[in-house]
């Protein structure tokens, strides 16, 4: 019973250690980026998104 | 422990635990509204209901880093055991601030909405083909779903109705909910690239996690892997000397299918018990023998040491091994006993007592 419970947390700390590093970086890396060629002066802030609000 | 079930089983030390959390939970909160927009411009421009929710947002991880923490921490190092005893009032505590997080938000963006807020909540955004600008407040609603129904359930009734191993799946949901909390902060609160402090958080408490659960999981693996010895084919195994067991403590084994036995030594006696405790499956022979009784160190629960009993009017039991001595070898015949069979406690032999016992831990 104690071995079963220790099983599945080590199989499910070791899928969050790898699922959830990979989703991170596939996130950060989607975050929306100003153009090379945007205009330097712009109203809105950079990379600021409806997303970012709360 | 109780044989009624009430609300809250009170005592000094659930009183200043939940003490401690409540006032460091306001402590926060004020700093993060008082102090945050005096040391911070961006915060100081911020509007105050958003200030509280992110107060709240940033409290709920927090929380939720340290109770899962908790575990790990205590199976690496016994001094942050007693950080364990009153973990769910930790735990329930996290859903609360949770779900005022969730209701400030609820408060602000859909204060004007059309529909009725929950509605709008899960029908204004539906960008769900992309990873930016998707709906994180889904994964925030589904961690808090969890989170609730955890708290909820986290009475002894619960434990007790569903069966310990029930009752243990159900609240490793709580794993679910941290990676559904780990996407809501990631793909929400971090997506304007502005918040670098919550972001070193959100990675710090990722790193510190994975590493605490996965290297508590190896130690533990090892204890299991290296078992305890067969003593010449009878099917006993060795579990120690008798001189490692110090007065009132206990050493543990592992039978061959893994299942850990406690052996106890008190007042020139040994007996052996089951090592998982019938209330949370605890490591009892980490705890001590207290006025004759074997008491878990996680949250108490007591059982005698000649049938594993807790004694009455309490209903617990835990089951019981056959224990003997060949010189000051502690062997142990791994096949326990039914459960509540009586075995009087072996007496060590007045010239193997002689041999001091181990000091003891406390
Ligand atoms: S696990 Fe709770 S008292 Fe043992």
């Amino acid at each position: 019973m104690q071995r079963r419970h220790r099983r599945a947390h080590a199989a499910i700390w070791t899928l969050l250690a790898i699922v959830l590093p990979v989703a991170l970086a596939v996130i950060f890396l989607s975050y929306p980026r100003l153009s090379r060629d945007a205009p330097a002066i712009r109203l809105d802030e950079p990379g600021k998104t409806a997303a970012g609000q709360s | 422990m109780s044989v009624s079930y009430q609300p809250v089983i009170w005592n000094r030390t659930k009183i200043i635990y939940d003490a401690v959390l409540i006032v460091a939970i306001v402590a926060y909160v004020l700093i993060f509204l008082k102090l945050g927009p005096m040391l911070s411009p961006a915060m100081a421009e911020t509007n105050p209901p958003i200030l509280r929710m992110r107060a709240f947002g940033s409290l709920a991880l927090i929380l939720l880093t340290v109770v899962l923490a908790i575990g790990p921490l205590a199976r690496l190092d016994v001094r942050f055991m007693p950080l364990l005893y009153n973990r769910r009032h930790f735990g329930v505590m996290t859903a609360i601030v949770a779900a005022t997080h969730a209701w400030y938000v609820l408060a602000w963006y859909f204060a004007f909405s059309p529909t009725p807020q929950l509605l709008a909540l899960f029908t204004s955004n539906t960008s769900f083909a992309q990873v930016s600008g998707f709906p994180f407040e889904l994964f925030g609603v589904f961690a808090l779903t969890i989170l609730a129904v955890l708290a909820a359930t986290s009475h002894d009734f619960w434990l007790s109705f569903l069966s310990p191993a029930i009752w243990k799946a159900i609240h490793m949901s709580v794993y679910a909910a941290y990676a559904a909390v780990v996407l809501h902060v990631a793909l929400g609160a971090l997506a304007d690239g502005r918040n670098a402090a919550l972001g070193v958080f959100l990675f710090a408490s990722l790193g510190t996690l994975c590493a605490l659960h996965l290297i508590a999981g190896r130690r533990e693996r090892a204890a299991d892997k290296a078992g305890s010895p067969e003593v010449d084919r009878t099917g006993w195994i060795d579990i120690g000397d008798v001189s490692e067991i110090a007065e009132n403590r206990a050493i543990i084994g592992a039978a061959p299918g893994g299942e850990r036995i406690a052996v106890f030594r008190s007042k020139g006696k040994l007996s052996a018990i089951s090592n998982v405790c019938s209330h949370q499956n605890g490591p009892v022979g980490e705890g001590k023998v207290v006025l004759g009784l074997v008491t878990c160190p996680w949250h108490g629960y007591q059982y005698r040491l000649e049938d594993g009993c807790s004694p009455p009017p309490f209903k617990e039991r835990i089951r019981k091994y056959r224990v003997a001595l060949s010189g000051t070898r502690v062997l142990v015949d791994p096949e326990p006993l039914p459960l509540g069979t009586r075995l009087e406690p072996l007496a060590i032999p007045e010239d193997t007592l002689a041999a001091p016992a181990a000091p003891s831990g406390g």
